[in-house]
């Protein structure tokens, strides 16, 4: 139990080439896991923008909205996991859509580590040291973008630049989706106002 | 019988009037919304600083209608000088805004000359009269009297063009009578002369925006096709004041410009504070109506102050030294306070002026309480006395629970008495950060110095007890290990 929730996801952020490997072939990863550094990522970032210190922290109290935070976070999450997996599909990836969901899910751990004491500690830094808060925030996200790649080469056996060129079209293909995903919803509409007016005339008719 | 009932329905009639009149009036609203930016960059509304008392023109003074006035001044002693330009004349007003004298030339070697659409003038603490003389390329100096003092003509210098055209527009001069011209159509800055009326040199050039896109754009193109395209020439300055350190404010219009206010050291650098929330430039939000603003004159108040006349919405922008907007007011319109087309502003004891060049009047305002603290406050900081300013910014906030500079402005006396935690509350209200980060950092000294012994008593004994921890569970494992192997 231990072993696989807890010490693997803080065995695989150190080393990752290993561990993605370890989770392909041996099975270790677990979807429980990925769903919860998925959550744990939306509370931190909503934390942050509550709670962080005055001095680092720019939101306007008024605009934080919880759904919100969720959406911008949830939402680009399947978005990429959906994308990477119908361009690898495409570019011969060994991936599932599982494991690239796992791998996904598993980079983001970093993220919850750092965020976590960065809120506690940005409320007793004073100026100068906002520097600091700033430095560890970009750790976090550069530790992810890193641990994305290296778990996207390993899950597909991907070379370096066939993993770089797949994650940039893997960006082009979210946004193809979320075009047409507006285009398909702006036809609804447009579809059940057409009907909706029908059904008008006929009531004013009869 | 019937006087009875009469006298009865007069005395009811007259008691109804009286009852009418005990209703309330309604504090004179302004004809204009004051607002305030926040520092959310929104616009929220404020209470009034100023309110429009009286507006003066021609006709009331008796002496026929202003024709396209174009700048007023006070001068030391507060006689306010009117100038205007369409009429050629100087109307002089003592400062209860009863009419002194008119000017309306001067001799010369014998002739009577007179003056050609004039665009501004000053005045200095011996009631000497600067004008600027536009149409005929001229700044006249009067004395008291209204004699000829001096005639700045065209300047003879290596550094102007053989064709330069002098038409001064606006002036100021310092205490030693050097003469600070704006120019028309001069783009090195503010033309100086010397109190001899020598031409001295140029101060405070604006720079120029580069606009790469277009800086790439030219490389590419022909040379007949740049030579069609616009010059990147400085903007020209549109108005100049002087404070009492002699340090010339200028304002210029360019649009792009996110500092259209210039506060020149003598040596023509621009050492204007701009501490605030956002830049010293008017209007910065303008969803709802054209912008950016447009700064047509400046004017000098003291104690750090200073306002500007925009001229896109018409209205005034006030300052403090370190670049808070404090308050705003006026507005386009055609009631007594808003204004047609404004084109100078002035200080006159509390009130403060704007010429109305589209009324053909002067617009006088009157502080508000909200204004008079507000002044009051501000020039207590500036001069240091901010144990003093604390009990008036309370005031202003009682009038004015948004007030942003108030909060700072206790905040800071709080500092200055040591009260660090209190001013820690007062400096978030106000979103000042800086201020937030020192008052902070000695109140976490503070707190360290008290609970540092607490701390270490704590922390020692934590490593003590993990130490031990770590010692048992050792022991205990072999104990384990040792009774498996049946050494027990």
């Amino acid at each position: 139990m231990k072993q696989d929730y807890i010490k693997f996801p803080l065995h695989l952020i150190f080393h990752p080439i290993d561990a993605y490997w370890d989770l392909k072939s041996d099975n270790r990863g677990r979807m429980l896991v990925a769903f919860s550094a998925l959550a744990l990522t939306i509370i931190m970032m909503t934390l942050q923008k509550q709670y962080a210190g005055f001095l680092v922290n720019y939101i306007d109290p008024r605009t934080i909205n919880s759904i919100v935070e969720i959406v911008t976070v949830a939402v680009p999450f399947f978005l990429w996991c959906t994308a990477n997996w119908a361009v690898t599909t495409l570019m011969e990836g060994e991936g599932k859509f599982r494991e690239i969901f796992l791998a996904t899910g598993y980079s983001l751990v970093p993220i919850i580590l750092i965020y976590a004491p960065m809120i506690v500690i940005s409320r007793f830094m004073v100026q100068e040291e906002t520097a600091f808060y700033y430095l560890f925030n970009s750790i976090a996200f550069f530790w992810f973008l890193l641990l994305l790649f290296i778990g996207m080469m390993t899950v597909h056996q991907y070379t370096v630049i066939k993993t770089i060129i797949t994650m940039l079209l893997t960006l082009i293909v979210m946004g193809i989706i979320v075009f047409l995903g507006a285009l398909v919803f702006s036809m609804l509409q447009q579809l059940y106002e057409f009907g909706y007016n029908i059904y008008r005339e006929l009531i004013f008719r009869t | 019988m019937a006087r009875t009932v009469k006298r009865w329905l007069v005395l009811l009639a007259a008691v109804s009037l009286l009852l009418v009149n005990a209703v309330p009036a309604a504090a004179s609203p302004a004809p204009y919304e004051s607002y305030n930016y926040n520092s959310w960059r929104e616009a929220v509304p404020s209470p009034d600083a100023y309110l429009p008392q009286r507006t003066i023109s021609g006709s009331d003074l008796g002496i026929g209608e202003f024709k396209d006035p174009g700048d007023v001044n006070v001068s030391p002693s507060g006689q306010i000088y009117i100038l205007d330009s369409g009429n050629s004349r100087i109307v002089v007003l003592d400062p209860d805004y009863k009419l002194l004298r008119v000017v309306d030339g001067f001799t010369r070697e014998g002739s009577k000359e007179t003056f050609n659409v004039p665009g501004g003038l000053f005045v200095d603490e011996e009631e000497r009269i600067y004008i600027a003389d536009t149409g005929n390329s001229r700044v006249v100096v009067l004395d008291a009297e209204g004699q000829l003092d001096q005639i700045i003509s065209k300047p003879e210098s290596d550094i102007l063009a053989t064709d330069f055209q002098f038409q001064p527009l606006k002036l100021t001069v310092d205490h030693v009578g050097r003469v600070y011209v704006v120019a028309q159509g001069v783009y090195e800055g503010i033309m100086q002369f010397d109190e001899t009326g020598k031409f001295i040199g140029y101060v405070g050039t604006n720079k120029v925006e580069r606009d790469y896109g277009e800086y790439i754009w030219r490389m590419f193109s022909t040379k007949a096709q740049r030579a069609q395209m616009v010059l990147f020439v400085p903007t020209e300055f549109s108005n100049a004041d002087i404070d009492h350190k002699g340090f010339v404010y200028a304002t210029n219009i360019d649009p792009g410009s996110n500092e259209p206010i210039k506060r020149l050291n003598p040596s023509g650098e621009d050492v204007l504070k701009r501490f605030g929330y956002f830049d010293v430039k008017g209007d910065i939000r303008f969803r709802n109506n054209t912008g950016p603003s447009k700064l047509i004159d400046v004017k000098v108040l003291g104690n750090g102050m200073y306002s500007v006349l925009d001229a896109t919405q018409n209205r005034v922008f006030t300052y403090d030294d370190e670049g808070h907007l404090l308050y705003i007011y006026g507005g386009k319109g055609n009631q007594v306070g808003t204004l047609k087309t404004p084109v100078a502003i002035e200080q006159s004891g509390d009130h403060q002026l704007v010429l109305d060049r589209g009324k053909s009047n002067l617009v006088v305002y009157e502080p508000t309480r909200f204004g008079t603290n507000v002044n009051e406050a501000v020039a207590l900081h500036y001069q240091g006395e901010d144990t003093e300013a604390v009990h008036i910014w309370q005031e202003v906030l009682k009038l004015n629970a948004n007030y942003d500079i108030a909060y700072i402005g206790i905040g800071k006396s709080l500092l200055m008495e040591k009260k660090n935690e209190e001013a820690l509350g007062y400096f978030e209200l106000g979103m000042d950060r800086k201020s937030y980060s020192v008052a902070f950092k000695r109140y976490r000294r503070e707190m360290m110095k008290e609970h540092f012994g607490t701390f270490l008593t704590a922390g020692i004994a934590l490593i003590f007890i993990l130490i031990l921890t770590r010692v048992a569970v050792k022991w205990r494992r072999r104990r384990q290990i040792d009774r498996e192997a049946g050494l027990h």
